[in-house]
């Protein structure tokens, strides 16, 4: 939390430095891991905010999918355009370092958003802790099975949204380290789906096929989590049935109201391309960045989706971000 | 469809001419008999094993609860799969129709949740798939440009598409009513199966006993002699990409009932999916081979193959090994059976 006040405070300071200086129209690329993905369209929500609130132009970038390969492309084109600033969310951690690095040295700040990339090269990190995430959705689902059985106690399984991807093996590592913390639950299953709703519907069915007395599940992103919740929602198992998922797009806020998801593991995408982008332009103004900041997770369910702290990472256009510090 | 100007003229080639049949006056081999098994009889056998194993290791395969579960799971690609077959009948193939799906179903979900009321959205969806169809039937039939490339482009572009009607985001706030037809049973069967079976029997019925039919398998076998026996192979080549990307808009109401949303990346890989299905099927790429029944099956081992790896705890990662491993086995017992037939 100090860290978040001190990102805050260090924000607004360049704010007041960015006022004079804002005439000079500048340019910041936003480069994104996928653009079919609603968290991704969050973090360019937020950039866009940011650059209304700097008069500053901001590059939308990102290949549809997934691809690292398609990603340097885009990284080096965007270079190439000579921007300000360049904001960019890494896919895969080994083959973005060189190219990220590239960059910095030719004389572009690059802020690294939400996953990280082989260099050090590059002027701040923006990031959710996801293993401090995977923990949070440890404890939310060991609340859930008590709550509804009476103990912490019971069989559980994890759907892994893709295999090799750094963030959600955090994530994943955090959720298993978390449940040690648990004794009478057993971690019995996992298995890793190609980021597609339906397949984390099949596999979410399966394994509760494999394991009926299964007492939750937790799903590590979006795809994951509404495709989860929508198998709780066919086999009616609601109230009896424990499952806790990252992100909070469309499809798992639905879930989370009509019971099928307990609790959501909310990161703050929208921050992430806020911040990207007052920091890639306090850093092409000269200023010195934190090498790291930490954006933090939230746990949201039913009982506290309508608390106005949390409304606004549930749904973006209840976010009512002018000044920074009103996270 | 019908032919019009050559009605009066005898067609001759027919599905059934591919194989003898089971019982045809021929002497009764070892050689004979593997000859006279249908095109299916891999992908049958195949999966008919897998059940037995799996109903003997995995104690809750055989429940009501997971069968149903596996119908759910299987309506949807089997669908997708005949439309495929039908293309692939004529020598021809659709790598459109998972993006096609994405597209499809977000237009859907779109038109659902902003009140355009149900019925109306699902017939405007069905339009939606079969003007793709038909554009695809004419860029393939019309400007002669490869099936190949014409689909990979909209793989691309209905993508596009439905990430721009989207804006990105997943559609929700759809009526209660679409969520539960996927959730819903009749006679005790899901109503996801019923939709898959009555796809089955129409197409299946469409390639067996009409002229058009009996037109797609002939273009596919030869293409140049069914021209010269008068066939109107552009009107042919439509029908075939107006059916499989009609069939994708099909499938794509299905899936957002199943899954209660809609995303544009969902449905991603479908196409693949969907081919192997049509190949284990018994189906050639090269054309004039292949039966709705055969896609059924197929797509029917896949599903058993993805609800067994979680039954019986396989590693994720060997599970995509051994469904690769399986196709390339049963195409190649498929293919010397061709063989045999052929009398090699």
């Amino acid at each position: 939390m100090s860290r978040k006040a001190m990102l805050a405070l260090s924000i607004s300071g360049f704010a007041l430095l960015a006022a004079p200086a804002a005439y000079a129209q500048d340019t910041i690329a936003v480069i994104v891991k996928a653009t079919t993905s609603e968290y991704w369209q969050w973090v360019f929500k937020g950039a866009e905010a940011a650059a209304k609130q700097l008069g500053v132009k901001v590059d939308e970038l990102g290949t549809p999918k997934d691809d690292a390969a398609g990603q340097i492309a885009v990284l080096e084109s965007a270079a190439g355009a000579s921007p300000s600033a360049i904001v960019i969310a890494p896919t895969i951690f080994e083959a973005l370092g060189d190219p990220i690095a590239a960059v910095s040295k030719a004389g572009i700040p690059v802020i690294v958003i939400d996953s990280g990339a082989k260099t050090d090269n590059y002027a701040s990190f923006l990031t959710t802790n996801n293993e401090a995430g995977g923990k949070a959705a440890a404890d939310a689902l060991a609340a859930c099975i008590k709550e509804r059985r009476g103990k912490a106690a019971g069989k559980v399984g994890y759907l892994t949204a893709m295999a090799g991807h750094e963030s959600l093996d955090s994530r994943d590592r955090g959720f298993v380290e978390g449940m040690k913390a648990y004794p009478d639950i057993k971690v019995v299953g996992n298995r890793v789906a190609n980021n597609e709703e339906a397949e984390g519907m099949n596999l979410a069915g399966d394994m509760l096929t494999k394991n009926s007395d299964l007492a939750g599940i937790f799903a590590d992103n979006a795809q994951m989590g509404t495709g989860a919740g929508a198998t709780v929602a066919e086999q009616k198992l609601g109230p009896k049935f424990c499952l806790v998922a990252f992100d909070s797009d469309s499809g798992e806020v639905e879930h989370l109201k009509d019971g099928s998801i307990y609790a959501l593991i909310i990161q703050d995408p929208y921050m992430m391309g806020f911040g990207g982008v007052w920091y890639g332009y306090a850093a092409a103004h000269g200023a010195r960045l934190p090498k790291n900041v930490d954006t933090g997770v939230g746990t949201v369910t039913k009982a506290t989706m309508n608390d106005p702290k949390l409304a606004g990472l549930l749904d973006v256009k209840k976010r009512a971000l002018g000044p920074y510090l009103g996270n | 469809m019908t032919g019009g100007r050559d009605s009066g003229r005898p067609i001759t080639l027919d599905p059934g001419v591919l194989r003898p049949g089971l019982f045809s006056p021929e002497r009764w081999t070892m050689r004979s008999l593997l000859r006279r098994l249908p095109v299916e009889t891999y992908v049958v056998s195949f999966t008919v094993a897998l059940w037995v194993i799996l109903a003997m290791t995995a104690p809750n395969f055989l429940t009501e609860a997971n069968i149903s579960n596996m119908m759910r799971q299987t309506a949807v690609a089997a669908i997708i799969a005949i439309g495929v077959l039908c293309t692939i009948v004529i020598a021809g193939i659709d790598l459109s129709v998972g993006s096609v799906v994405a597209f499809c179903g977000v237009l859907f979900a779109q038109m659902a949740s902003h009140g355009f009321g149900v019925p109306a959205s699902i017939v405007l969806t069905l339009l939606a798939g079969l003007i793709v169809g038909l554009i695809n039937g004419l860029a393939v039939g019309k400007l002669g440009i490869p099936a190949f490339i014409v689909t990979l482009a909209g793989l691309q572009a209905y993508r596009g598409l439905a990430l721009l009607i989207s804006g990105g985001m997943t559609v929700g706030g759809l009526p209660s009513g679409i969520k539960e037809f996927a959730r819903g049973t009749a006679i005790g069967v899901p109503n996801l199966f019923w939709a898959m079976l009555a796809v089955g029997v129409s197409v299946y019925y469409l390639l067996r006993y009409t002229r058009a039919g009996r037109y797609l398998y002939a273009m596919g076998s030869n293409a140049k002699a069914a021209r010269r026996q008068g066939i109107d192979t552009l009107r042919i080549t439509i029908v075939a990409y107006v059916i499989s990307s009609s069939l994708a808009a099909f499938a794509s109401i299905l899936l957002v009932s199943r899954l209660s949303i809609a995303s544009p990346s969902m449905a991603n890989a479908y196409e693949l999916q969907a081919i192997a299905a049509v190949v284990v099927g018994g189906a050639s790429l090269f054309g004039g081979r292949g039966t709705v029944f055969g896609a059924i099956v197929g797509a029917v081992l896949f599903t058993t193959m993805s609800n067994g790896a979680v039954l019986l705890d396989i590693d994720p990662f060997w599970e995509m090994v051994l469904e690769g491993l399986l196709i390339a086995l049963v195409v190649y017992l498929d293919n010397l059976q061709k063989r045999r037939q052929a009398g090699f």
